[in-house]
């Protein structure tokens, strides 16, 4: 189905309504040109049989008129055969040919008796039209002129130019079919470039690529450099934006700091009741700053596409920078991690998750946390679990909500686990909870694989 | 303790020195990297509270000189960069903790005397000698259970003297480790502070080691 307003339907109207005028205009001219070929063939011939005629014409010493020899050509003597001649008087028909059989025929009076071969169109027998050519003829000895008439029927021209266009108007369809499948051809040939170009833009919408790619014919090619120009435009100013954005929320932390120590300080100076107010005014600061921060981050690694990375270095690099800030806590780690495994991702945005549930583990766990790994086809399951009390299931659910926290004397925003399905998400992953079989919680955290 | 502040934001750079003087430290601060990085260099310090984004050096690069010239003090990172691919390169560059922006004046704290203690090998936040008890988390002295109150340099001698205990510790560095960098130093307060340190505790727990220095033990 082509629509209505399409390049393709306009290029094939255009050519069709081409086509047809200039073969309706050649068959048209090709039709009168070979009506006339066969006139001018049937008149010479006709002027022919004139010629003899006259030649033969004679008068006898009795003042009779005669043909000294008949006519070659039988047609003349089968009667209505289409073929006919006369010779008149002064005063009408003299001589005329058999195939006339009863009838006369009428020639228009001649305006000069030149001695020239007119013609005419005259009414022949049964009314049929007739082509005729007449001369006047003068003999020695005779008191006037003759007029002699040879004609044949116009059906002869009218059938022989009827049977021409019928071949010709057949030929030309053929031409005509053969030309719209040209055209057609072209066409599709011809807008191949733009299905490309097509198929090009919607491989960079869904991510696949980021640029079109490849030679195009000239004059595409300024419209495929534009759309590159373009999208890296756009890419820069989505870029600045986020840079910015990034700018703007780390740029507020410091003057937070100094606003939340300031609030201690009210605190402290005995107004208790507004100082409580604005910190939880601060905190919520924060954790916008922080979760939004995070999306910003998380929709930034989105735009490279094909982004692998090794699970195991990062939760080495992970359980490292743990370990440390940890280190007065006496923490096993049990990390079990195939060397193989791939996230189909941001590293950034990897160790973003594996820290957030890793540092909880860290928190809540008595001695241990473990860390392994599953893979299934091109999903990875990546399970954190802790010893520590655990979460019971009602909580579970909750536990995953922007800012929910249950214990105010861990240190944290409450955020971690909420930027970690948002991150999750993103990468059409998901994060569980559940019991561990340590004691603790279990995270389960699965992602594409590479 | 003597502690280097290396934050370019003046007002939480006073914010900070203000609450660290107050629990009893002597407090440096630094504008930006390079100062920082010089500072951390040629100073003693007993621990360093770090912000990344400097002005001139970067806080990751002063931190990797620090460790690469054998400096060991311990480092907190103090920053708004709070990603955890950011907390690996501060922790890999040699940071002992990090600490995002915006946080609590006593997390920060709680978090440098912990980090103070575990570089002098302490396991609890309570150092003890002889019924002289500090407590590094609230500043509090007390002996065999009444509190003692001292002032702000009589603390710091006693707070060194105590992560070091049983160990020789010479006058010039105690006064390296009490006196911020700008103060006028006087090496004779030092046995000034020492005698009525003596005279507060009531207990011998300070001994003079003659021409060297002096050391917290227990009496025998």
């Amino acid at each position: 189905m082509i629509a209505l307003n399409s390049l393709r339907l306009r290029l094939l109207a255009g050519a069709v309504i081409w086509i047809l005028l200039a073969l309706a205009a050649a068959g048209t001219l090709l039709s009168a040109l070979f009506r006339a070929h066969v006139e001018r063939r049937l008149e010479a011939e006709l002027t022919i049989q004139l010629e003899q005629i006259a030649a033969a014409l004679e008068r006898r010493g009795t003042g009779e008129l005669i043909l000294t020899h008949q006519l070659s050509d039988p047609r003349f003597r089968k009667p209505y055969s289409g073929f006919y001649w006369q010779v008149d008087g002064a005063e009408g028909p003299i001589l005329r040919s058999r195939s006339l059989w009863d009838v006369s025929l009428r020639v228009p009076a001649e305006a000069s008796a030149d001695g020239g071969v007119h013609r005419h169109r005259i009414a022949g027998p049964d009314r049929k039209r007739l082509i005729a050519l007449e001369r006047t003829v003068t003999l020695p000895d005779a008191p006037g002129a003759y007029r002699v008439v040879a004609a044949t029927d116009e059906a002869e021209l009218t059938a022989a130019a009827a049977a021409f266009t019928r071949t010709l108007a057949l030929s030309l369809g053929v031409l005509a079919l053969a030309l719209f499948g040209a055209v057609a051809i072209q066409v599709r040939v011809g807008l191949r470039p733009l299905h490309r170009l097509r198929a090009g833009v919607a491989a960079i919408r869904t991510g696949r690529i980021k640029r079109l790619e490849g030679r195009f014919p000239t004059e595409t090619q300024p419209l495929v450099e534009d759309l590159n120009a373009l999208l890296q435009r756009n890419e820069e100013i989505v870029a600045r934006g986020r840079i910015q954005a990034g700018n703007l929320a780390h740029g507020l932390k410091t003057p937070l700091s100094i606003l939340a120590n300031e609030v201690d300080r009210l605190a402290d100076d005995g107004a208790p009741r507004p100082a409580a107010s604005m910190r939880g005014q601060i905190a919520t600061m924060r954790q916008q700053i922080d979760y939004h921060l995070a999306r910003a981050r998380a929709a930034a690694s989105l735009d490279v596409p094909g982004a692998r990375v090794l699970v195991a270095p990062s939760v080495a690099a992970i359980q490292r920078t743990l370990a440390r800030l940890y280190a007065d806590r006496d923490l096993q780690f049990a990390i079990e991690i195939p060397a193989d495994h791939v996230f189909h991702g941001e590293q950034q945005d990897l160790e973003e998750m594996l820290g957030n549930l890793m540092d909880n583990a860290c928190k809540w766990a008595r001695h241990q946390v473990a860390a392994t790994s599953r893979r299934d086809n091109d999903r990875l399951t990546i399970t954190i679990e802790d010893d520590g009390p655990g979460l019971p299931a009602e909580q579970q659910a909750f536990a995953l909500a922007p800012g929910a926290r249950f214990d105010e004397n861990v240190p944290g925003t409450g955020l971690g686990l909420a930027i970690v399905r948002d991150l999750a998400s993103l990468y059409s992953g998901s994060i569980a909870l559940g019991s561990s079989r340590l004691g603790g919680l279990r995270a389960e955290l699965t992602l594409p694989a590479g | 303790m003597r502690i280097l502040i290396v934050e370019d934001d003046p007002v939480l750079s006073r914010q900070l020195a203000g609450t660290l003087s107050r629990a009893g430290d002597a407090v440096d601060c630094a504008g930006d990297g390079e100062q920082g990085h010089f500072l951390g260099d040629t100073e003693p310090y007993d621990a360093v509270v770090l912000d990344l984004g400097l002005p001139r050096l970067d806080g990751i690069t002063v931190l990797k000189r620090w460790r690469a010239a054998g400096r060991t003090m311990p480092v907190l990172i103090l920053t708004a960069r709070g990603s955890w691919a950011e907390k690996v390169r501060g922790i890999d560059a040699g940071a002992d903790d990090y600490l995002a922006k915006p946080f609590q004046m006593e997390e920060l704290l709680a978090r440098l005397r912990a980090l103070i203690r575990r570089a002098h090998g302490h396991a609890t936040t309570e150092l003890t000698c002889d019924g002289v008890t500090l407590d590094t988390r609230s500043g509090k002295v007390t002996v065999n259970g009444s509190p003692v109150d001292l002032s702000a340099h009589e603390y710091r001698v006693l707070g060194y003297l105590m992560h070091h205990k049983g160990q020789l510790v010479s006058r010039s560095e105690l006064i390296e480790h009490i006196y911020a960098q700008d103060f006028d130093r006087d090496s004779n307060t030092i046995e000034v502070f020492v005698a009525r340190l003596r005279r507060k505790l009531g207990v011998s727990v300070i001994r003079t080691v003659r021409g060297l220095g002096y050391r917290l033990e227990e009496p025998s």
